[in-house]
């Protein structure tokens, strides 16, 4: 789990005094050297590996065995970059991640917004663990949204598809209004501090040239913020692997498969594995 | 009127909500507060040299006291939420409004360490927003004892809309609301009004609406 | 609205129909705190994803499946609930007895004192007498309390003459207040020492 990497900060907000952090409740430090690259320092004054990608500062405190996953979509001529900014939560990382993976909240929880009332109901879509990638995919997702983005007027049928390409990180795609056969990318990057406690750091990769900037970052925020209400009131704190103590239904196939390939990998920060 | 608006700001929710309230139109100017602190930008200085947000321009009129905005749009457009000019009502809308600041700078200030990573005593702004609600809890107990629903009379005024918004979302700042019943019957009675907004942290009461009925087939 | 009790928390709901419900805190489905939920007719709903449970405990809708019908399989804990003279009384299994009454006593409010109840007992100067109510010794004509212990506070619920004027109930309030500040200061001086 120290092998993986995470994101520790945003690119465009580094100076030379850094930005003080935890990582898995170690404390590092993220910052510009002379030359303008990022470093990023642990406690001990150990220097840990870093990339910069996806506007973030991204690092680890072992040695990664995986370079970082791949966005393609993020050297796509013609998209937005969006950085949303960091928000923290009380909750499990893992928590985290299985929120944006679900769909069966929008009419409830995104009311009016991603979802609402009487369209409730969640279509069969496919899901599989992808042998090469060793990801977690889920396909063919429709859902009735009353606000799919900002540049959608009115109500309509979005697809979307769902990748989880490292533990704490999540890609959306999603349909695109203004071009058809493109698809938007939003993408939660989950920094754990702890096991109960994590920042999260939306980004977007979008094709929209007409909205302002602060209009794109409030629209995520507000979905964001919403969520969080949630997943500060879901009790464990921490993700149960173990069946029992949960209950999953037809339209939690992708939390299903993100928990199983959890724990094939052993990853358990942030996670229960006896039912209490 | 033009609203220069953070969306996670509950002190911009104030004039949001109160402007939907008494159907009044705002032109929304989004401001992009975080991560890119537009607000202390040379643009938003200029119009507000605090630094700080919302601000309310109308015609050269420019506000930068949410307080003063809720005033303003209810003297422009419903008056009644100015309250009935009784001298104990006056003052107590007064009363409410200046504690409302406190209420900003205790719960709204743990809100922005525990959720934006701003600098803070947090221990110390969580025991002061403990304090406000208690007292705000008791406030409301009275209230109720003089046969009102709301803090300054039996209809809402200005006073519950500068103070309902950070009370609310106390605990995105880990601030628990489950100890104040009377806080929780004003704050539902608030989200019951027609024309009521939310905003994110505040969920929709669905229980307004009727459980849809299935429609077979349908997605 | 939420509670706590010696079992857990739980979510504490009137029905359409006026009937009080208490039931765990916690949806079966994903662990959502079901005190955030909404209640419609005679159930009450997840915030999360909707499920909604029934005053018996069982699982009734799942909107993402509309046309499922939840098996039985999938249901909340739910305790016996009973209201009395304006007080309302939750279970612990199969209750013996009914809950005791307080003649010509209405509730006013319930406040959380962050104290022990030996440390509100000091501060009222008395101690509960064997229906559980404290007449505090300086306020023998004014208030009753009923305590509730819960964890390391203690929730009172503070009971006065039925007959009171609204002004004696505003007066009987702030008592009350300054019952809870002392209380508290009693328990960080024990704390202290
Ligand atoms: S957690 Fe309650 S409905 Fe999903
Ligand atoms: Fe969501």
């Amino acid at each position: 789990m120290r092998d993986e990497w995470y994101p520790v900060g945003l690119f465009s907000q580094l100076d030379r005094n850094g930005r003080n952090t935890v990582l898995m409740g170690e404390p590092i430090t993220v910052a510009l050297d002379a030359e303008g690259a990022a470093t990023v320092t642990s406690g001990s004054g150990r220097a840990l590996p870093v990339r910069v990608r996806y506007g973030h500062v991204w690092s680890s405190l072992g040695n990664p065995r995986k370079e970082l996953f791949a966005i393609p979509e993020a050297d796509q001529p013609g998209r937005r970059f969006v950085d949303v900014g960091v928000v923290r939560v009380r909750c499990s990382p893992l928590r985290a991640v299985e929120n944006f993976l679900d769909i069966a909240h929008f009419p409830f929880v995104h009311t009016d917004i991603l979802g609402a009332e009487p369209h409730t109901e969640v279509e069969e879509y496919k899901v599989e663990i992808r042998k090469d990638e060793d990801e977690v995919w889920a396909t063919q997702v429709k859902f009735y949204q009353p606000q799919a983005a900002k540049s959608a007027n009115g109500g309509i049928t979005t697809e979307y598809m769902y990748r989880v390409p490292a533990p704490t990180c999540s890609v959306l795609y999603k349909t695109c209004p203004p071009r058809p056969g493109e698809w938007d990318v939003i993408t939660l990057f989950v920094q754990p501090l702890a096991e109960d406690l994590c920042d999260v750091w939306p980004w977007m990769a979008l094709f929209d040239d007409a909205t302002p900037m602060a209009d794109l970052i409030h629209f995520q925020q507000t979905i964001f913020l919403q969520d969080r209400s949630i997943l500060e009131n879901q009790i464990p704190r921490l993700l149960p692997l173990d069946p029992g103590m949960e209950i999953p239904t037809r339209a939690d196939l992708t939390s299903v498969a993100y928990r199983r390939w959890l724990k094939r990998h052993n990853y358990t920060y942030g996670a229960q594995l006896v039912a209490q | 009127m033009k609203l220069y608006d953070y969306v996670l700001s509950p002190s911009c929710y104030k004039v949001r909500l109160m402007a939907a309230l008494i159907g009044v139109k705002l032109e929304i100017r989004p401001v992009d507060f975080h991560p890119g602190a537009e607000h202390l930008g040379p643009e938003l200085m200029a119009l507000n040299p605090a630094g700080s947000i919302p601000i309310l321009e109308d015609g050269d009129l420019i506000l930068t006291e949410s307080t003063a905005m809720l005033a303003y749009l209810a003297a422009k457009a419903a008056p009644e939420w100015l309250g009935s000019g009784a001298p104990e009502e006056t003052a107590r809308i007064q009363q409410w409004l200046s504690f409302s600041h406190r209420l900003t700078a205790s719960l709204g200030g743990a809100r922005l360490h525990e959720m934006l990573l701003r600098p803070g005593d947090i221990a110390a702004l969580q025991a002061q927003g403990i304090a406000a609600l208690r007292e705000l809890e008791a406030g409301l107990v009275e209230q109720g004892l003089r046969g009102m629903r709301f803090l300054a009379s039996d209809r809402p005024t200005i006073a519950d809309i500068a103070c309902f918004p950070y009370v609310a979302l106390a605990p995105d700042g880990g601030i628990l609301l489950d100890p104040y019943p009377a806080i929780r019957l004003w704050s539902r009675a608030i989200r019951g009004l027609d024309d009521f907004i939310e905003m994110p942290g505040i969920h929709r009461l669905h229980e307004l609406n009727p459980e849809p009925q299935i429609e077979p087939g349908a997605a | 609205m939420p509670a706590r009790i010696p079992a857990g928390p739980i979510a504490l709901w009137r029905s359409q129909a006026g009937h009080a419900v208490a039931s765990a805190d916690r949806c079966p489905h994903r662990g959502m705190r079901l005190s955030h939920g909404f209640v419609r007719g005679e159930a009450l709903s997840c915030i999360y994803h909707g499920w909604s449970y029934g005053k018996t405990g069982n699982c009734l809708r799942i909107p993402a499946h509309p046309s499922l019908t939840p098996p039985e399989t999938i249901r909340v804990a739910t305790h016996d609930v009973e209201e009395s003279d304006g007080i309302i009384w939750i279970a612990l299994g199969q209750p013996a007895a009914r809950p005791p009454r307080f003649e010509g006593l209405v509730p006013l409010r319930s406040l959380t004192v962050n104290a022990n109840v030996a440390a509100v007992e000091a501060a009222a100067g008395a101690k509960a007498d064997p229906e559980g109510l404290v007449s505090p010794s300086q306020h023998p004509q004014e208030i009753r309390l009923l305590l509730a212990p819960q964890d390391d506070q203690t929730l009172i619920h503070v009971l006065l003459d039925d007959k009171s004027s609204p002004s004696r109930r505003i007066a009987a309030s702030r008592t009350a207040e300054s019952l809870r500040r002392m209380a508290e200061d009693l328990q960080a001086k024990v704390q202290a020492s």
